[in-house]
């Protein structure tokens, strides 16, 4: 229930970007709410300079570290080849809507398997000496995503070729969840049950947010992008961790070493939840993991000239054959189906 | 990532010559940074939100810096590209229409000028004296909300009293202030009433 007193913490930003938002609409559905309101803003600026006391100094440590970074991933990340000509654009124009959360209807064609489960907080079951729930496991075959939806009002959109355990003490004291492969969580922050997603190479906690998680097994790594809120990254040992900021990308690799990116692509990275696959500069061996992952395709590549390529390209497309020619055709290469297997030919020599 | 291009109607030049680069950079950080923040938290209402975006604003000057365009680092160009992109996360948090609407015509705080430093002072001993005449309890809430800036809970431990009540007094407190002080209060500015950028 949202109260007049609650306008001074708007004024003050004492609030979340929730709870912000709440009190937003709560002031906007009433005329006579956002003249108080006026007036609240109006006395706070007689009665002193600033709502509150902002960190100057700490603003500017985070932004000269991040300018670092930013910088060296603006000069390292420029295509090695510029492939104007085969950048295919088959992505519909236009933002990728993130915080617009129509998975299930999105026009994508790909079979997206939709359950709503209710993980019964294990505390409530503690508390009346239920036997608490069995751990719950999803998984998506390549080709497949899964959206699942926490009792607690969280909601895990799981990516193809994934896996996502929720132990069976999942609520009791955290919410850990474990995962492989790619997922994109919407957490409902809850401080006294921390969300937790355990992977191989470290654990993302959730501070508020939402926030994708990529560790599939095979790239031996761990790749967070946070697309709202906070979030914390940890090693699996270790006991520091790192606060990752929205548009922030977190990598923690096999070696354990951690790379914080900030202000990537949102669009980019988080591209494959609208169903579409975009690479920017990518090497060529993860672009065909990928479509392997969403086509379920084993694709064969003789060509050792090919590996070296690295491109940008997009599919959005169901179907494996139109995908594998848009690849083609980018490469200047020819292509062989047979069922699942998938044969990759040069047919010219690599400029 | 536009910016927005506008030719603001007048505004005072930078008192020192133009610089470039870093060292512009750091000047309009340290000295716009926090109002910034103020303006965009009264658009997005949550200080976390506000700090992102003032943040990113930042970010972005850094990796253009040195690009033609005197005015990137003045004043006007911040705050109206800080509003931009305050309605831009309001967009992408869908916030209702309507609040979206209030935010886009929040005027930018102006420099004062010699006329306002004259009423301000006028004002402060107003301010003053409605605090001074708030009931005991309240004043001291609000004072050591106001005036020292201690969070909620940490004025609750020092008054021994409960969290409930110190927002309770907090608010009456504002409710009082309100009152005493209607007059000082300006109507908000009409719309119409506006220097106007056309930026959408």
């Amino acid at each position: 229930m949202i109260e007049y007193s609650d306008l001074l913490r708007l004024v003050e930003g004492e609030c979340s970007p929730e709870e912000a938002a709440a009190i937003q609409a709560w002031v906007a559905a009433d005329p006579a709410r956002g003249e108080l309101l006026d007036q609240v803003r109006a006395l706070w600026r007689l009665t002193g300079d600033p709502s509150r006391p902002w960190d100057l100094a700490g603003a500017r440590d985070r932004l000269l570290r991040v300018r670092g970074r930013h910088a060296a991933q603006r000069s390292g990340g420029l295509p090695a080849r510029s492939r104007a000509t085969g950048f295919l654009r088959m992505a519909r124009a236009g933002p990728l809507p993130v915080w617009r959360r129509v998975w299930v209807a999105s026009p994508w064609v790909l079979r997206i398997a939709v359950t709503l489960v209710l993980v019964i907080a294990g505390w409530a079951a503690w508390q009346r000496g239920a036997p608490p729930v069995p751990a719950r496991e999803y998984v998506t075959a390549p080709g497949q995503r899964l959206a699942v939806s926490f009792s607690d009002g969280s909601r895990v959109l799981l990516g193809v070729a994934s896996r996502l355990r929720v132990p069976r003490d999942y609520g009791v004291r955290t919410r850990a969840v474990e995962l492989e492969g790619e997922a994109y969580f919407v957490v409902r922050h809850d401080p006294a049950h921390p969300f937790l997603v355990r992977t191989a190479h470290g654990t993302t906690e959730d501070l508020g947010t939402e926030f994708d998680v990529r560790a599939y097994r095979e790239e031996r790594s761990l790749q967070v992008i946070v697309a709202a809120g906070r979030v914390a990254l940890r090693r699996t040992e270790g006991a520091d961790s790192l606060l990752l900021r929205p548009r922030d990308r977190g990598v923690i690799d096999a070696g354990g070493t951690v790379t914080i990116i900030s202000g990537v692509s949102l669009k980019h990275y988080l591209a494959w939840i609208r169903g579409t696959l975009q690479f920017d500069d990518a090497p060529l061996g993860g672009v065909l993991a990928q479509l392997e992952r969403w086509y379920d395709l084993e694709i064969q590549t003789t060509d050792r000239s090919l590996e070296r390529e690295r491109l940008t390209i997009s599919f959005t497309t169901a179907a494996p054959d139109e995908a594998l020619s848009a690849l083609a055709r980018v490469l200047g290469a020819r292509f062989t189906r047979e069922e699942r297997v998938v044969r990759l030919t040069s047919v010219r020599p690599v400029r | 990532m536009s910016e927005p291009s506008f030719r603001p109607r007048s505004w005072t030049p930078a008192p020192a010559s133009p610089r470039t680069g870093a060292a512009a950079w750091e000047a309009a950080f340290a000295t716009c940074y926090v109002e910034l923040c103020e303006y965009v938290l009264r658009l997005v209402g949550s200080a976390e939100a506000a700090e992102d975006v003032v943040h990113d604003l930042f970010l972005q000057l850094w990796d253009t810096r040195g690009a033609p365009g005197q005015g990137r680092l003045s004043r006007p160009y911040l705050f109206v590209a800080a509003r931009n992109r305050a309605l831009k996360y309001l967009r992408h948090r869908r916030v209702v229409a309507a609040w979206i609407e209030r935010a886009s015509q929040e005027q930018a705080p102006l420099v004062d000028s010699p006329e306002d430093e004259c009423l301000r002072r006028e004002l402060d001993d107003a301010v003053q004296r409605a605090i001074a005449e708030l009931p005991s309890r309240c004043r001291e809430v609000f004072v050591l909300r106001r005036r020292d800036a201690l969070p909620y809970d940490q004025i609750a431990a020092r008054l021994g009293v409960s969290l409930g009540t110190v927002k309770s007094q907090m608010w009456r407190a504002t409710v009082r202030l309100k009152e005493r002080l209607m007059p000082f209060l300006a109507p908000p500015v009409s719309a119409k009433d506006r220097p106007t950028y056309h930026l959408f």
